[in-house]
């Protein structure tokens, strides 16, 4: 039999079913399902190293333990601080060099493709090879930073006022191509007529950037920093490879105090709690954003 | 066509079935392992795979394999500190059958290595690992430097003793700050490279070793598990105020989360004059000492007491091994004393009787001396089964202490035992 035979007496509907079935099985087996069981283990005493022991079911115990710990908190505030830093930077200086690079010049796609470079590497590599560039002995860092001010030698990693920082510049020189195409792409699309109707009414420069502009490329930035917000509430990699979370814990992000609990503590009921209160947290931060995303986009 | 098929099938499973994976730390002592192991395979005509995982990773894969009761190793050169999880979660054979039937007594091996590696609970007869490589914290020191005229009567001027190898840790200190920030042949020199690392364990090693020196115990020696006034009594705390003292006045910059590589590079570069580190670092260090570089190499130093951080790790059998009969054979061979030797002689660390009480071996290596004493000092850090959950918090509450100059050192060691408390608690021991 045929398959277009053997396909004939189905509905569009069925038909479609079949298409998106084997997704929607994955998506359960890989995403759902252990939603689901961390939800449950959450309520449990469980480690996963502690074998032959039964999980007991605790209640809520590990939810209080986790929002009463004082530690979690500082570890939420040492996240929010990195997000809030490379969100900021990253938005100005992805917004700048969108303009920059929206103009017509020589070289402009050869800076184009140098430009978002850093963001075709791995974190991992990222976070190895910037441990060497804030050498304060070797370091090129230490080094560019003085040739312009002569502040001595500085620890970037060692030192627990300037860490965060390492971890915010790495993020930005990384992902501000990011933010940058996706403005850039924005700008492009934005119709030439409105700047000619502009020119014609007598608009300044700044007035035809606030007005047409500014309100054009919003939607874009702000979907921009939506993708790089999820993703830094989840950074671990380059940062664990740049600090290890350190000094003491003043780069340890939510995230890496999370695997730590969950994997080298083996602290399964209670890093499923503070896992499913990180997943709600980013979920309805990002269900808040994108309503606000939207109605700027309705104006 | 058939015929070559089934050949090389039969070769396949012939290899499998003689062959052996063997997981450790990737360092210079697993290349000597390595090497010696090639006699067992000519012996015995068993294939030995080995696994080397780096260090700051070696816990996490290892651990991780055991948890997952995985079949790739079948032999584990596992920390001292894992015994306890080893024999309570069953992650490794108990060897007493094994040893009454070849006739392989402890009693062949050095009390404080059979005590370290090999029991659990702690100093009772079951045995779940072989002294595989003894090893304790210990210093290396730039003698080239410290045999120099000028340098000595200097150093003589200033603190009114010969510089030399240190009798305590106030001494180190001095000699220690005495060439942070000294220019020697035209380059500038820093004091110790000392353990700051903060992922896995390296500030904790580091940090204890300078406890152990001011008499800390962990806990009530009448009390299991009851650690006020024990883990942070005054001795305590003034051994942590000491070693971040340590780091602020000696350490090259940029040292705030090195262990044994970091230390060793900063050594061999000419950075310091002292580094921190492991016995089994020191052949290759000897071996390398070139262009006027003459290296020194002592125990750790007493403060009030005579002690020294435990390294090292035993050899077990992992459970899940469908190979357990070649891997028994495998430390059949390795517990030989002629194998013992000639695993001293190759760069690992003996812990046999007859190796280590032979009237040659003091003077054997330049470090051999110091290796001896130290054996006799050791401490270890907790060896329970929860290990990693006691391990951490005091990784993180340390180096927030001495790297990042954050509280006090009692606040960092109360936090310590609270958190500790809590592990316990959870494990039914408090």
């Amino acid at each position: 039999m045929s398959v277009k035979k053997k396909f004939k007496g189905l509905s569009d509907k069925a038909v479609g079913w079949l298409f998106i079935g084997p997704t929607v099985l994955l998506l359960l087996a890989i995403n759902i399902y252990p939603l689901v069981y961390a939800i449950k283990m959450s309520f449990t005493n469980f480690y996963a190293n502690k074998i032959g022991r039964e999980p007991q079911f605790i209640g809520l115990k590990n939810y209080i333990k986790v929002l009463n710990k004082e530690a979690i908190w500082e570890k939420m505030q040492v996240t929010a601080s990195f997000m809030f830093w490379t969100l900021l930077l990253q938005a100005i200086i992805g917004l700048g060099l969108a303009l920059l690079l929206n103009r017509k010049f020589k070289g402009n796609e050869l800076l184009t493709t140098l430009i978002v470079l850093p963001m075709m590497l791995s974190p991992a590599v990222v976070g190895v090879f910037w441990t060497y560039l804030y050498n304060p002995q070797v370091g090129l860092f230490n080094y560019v930073v003085n040739f312009f001010y002569d502040f001595g030698s500085f620890d970037m990693i060692g030192s627990s006022i300037l860490a965060p920082w390492s971890i915010v510049i790495v993020d930005t020189w990384m992902w501000t191509p990011f933010t940058m195409l996706i403005c850039l792409a924005g700008l492009r699309s934005v119709p030439n007529y409105l700047y000619e109707a502009a020119e014609v009414d007598r608009a300044s420069k700044w007035q035809q950037f606030i007005y047409i502009t500014l309100p054009s490329v919003l939607p874009f930035l702000l979907l921009a920093l939506l993708f790089r917000g999820i993703e830094n509430f989840k950074m671990f990699d380059m940062v664990v490879e740049l600090t290890s979370g350190g000094p003491g814990s003043a780069t340890e992000l939510a995230s890496i105090n999370l695997k730590r609990e969950a994997f080298e503590k083996w602290k399964t009921g209670y890093s499923s709690a503070f896992a499913v209160i990180l997943f709600v947290t980013i979920f309805g931060f990002g269900n808040v954003y994108v309503k606000v995303m939207n109605k700027i986009k309705e104006r | 066509m058939i015929l070559l098929f089934v050949s090389l099938f039969s070769f396949s499973v012939n290899s499998n079935a003689k062959s052996i994976t063997l997981g450790w730390a990737a360092w210079d002592p697993a290349n000597a392992l390595q090497e010696l192991t090639k006699e067992f395979t000519a012996e015995t005509g068993i294939e030995v795979n080995f696994e080397f995982v780096p260090w700051p990773n070696f816990a996490d894969r290892m651990l991780n394999e055991l948890n997952n009761k995985g079949k790739t190793f079948d032999l584990l050169i596992g920390d001292s500190q894992w015994i306890g999880a080893g024999a309570v979660y069953g992650h490794y054979v108990k060897l007493n059958d094994f040893f009454n039937k070849e006739g392989i007594s402890m009693s062949d091996f050095s009390p404080a290595t059979v005590y370290a590696y090999s029991t659990w609970p702690k100093g009772s007869e079951n045995y779940y690992a072989l002294p595989a490589m003894g090893d304790a914290l210990a210093w290396a020191y730039r003698k080239d430097w410290f045999d120099r005229p000028e340098l000595r009567s200097e150093f003589k001027k200033k603190h009114g003793y010969d510089l030399g190898v240190p009798a305590n840790w106030n001494q180190l200190h001095d000699m220690c700050k005495f060439f942070q920030g000294r220019e020697i042949d035209g380059q500038k020199r820093y004091g110790a490279a000392i353990n700051t690392e903060r992922g896995s364990e390296g500030i904790t090693m580091g940090v204890t070793a300078a406890m152990y020196a001011w008499g800390m115990e962990y806990e009530n020696p009448n009390k299991p598990y009851d650690m006020e006034g024990y883990f942070n009594s005054p001795q305590a705390v003034e051994a942590v105020e000491f070693y971040r003292k340590l780091y602020e006045d000696c350490a090259p910059p940029g040292h705030s989360d090195a262990y044994m590589v970091a230390n060793l590079d900063a050594y061999k570069s000419g950075q310091v004059a002292f580094q921190m580190n492991w016995y089994a670092f020191w052949p290759g260090v000897s071996k390398e000492d070139s262009g006027g570089r003459v290296s020194g190499f002592f125990a750790n130093p007493k403060q009030n007491v005579a002690a020294a951080t435990l390294g090292g790790q035993g050899i077990s059998v992992v459970k899940y091994s469908d190979k357990q009969d070649l891997a028994l054979e495998y430390i059949k061979w390795f517990a030989r004393p002629d194998v013992q030797q000639k695993w001293w002689d190759l760069g690992g660390y003996s812990c046999h009787n007859d190796v280590l009480n032979s009237p040659s071996f003091p003077t054997s290596t330049v470090y051999a001396q110091g290796f001896l004493d130290s054996m006799g000092i050791v401490k270890d850090f907790w060896q329970e089964p929860t290990f990693v959950e006691l391990m951490l918090p005091m990784q993180e509450a340390i180096h927030d202490y001495v790297v990042n100059g954050k509280g006090t050192a009692k606040e960092a060691l109360d936090k310590i035992i609270g958190e500790w408390v809590e592990v316990f608690e959870a494990d039914g021991k408090l």
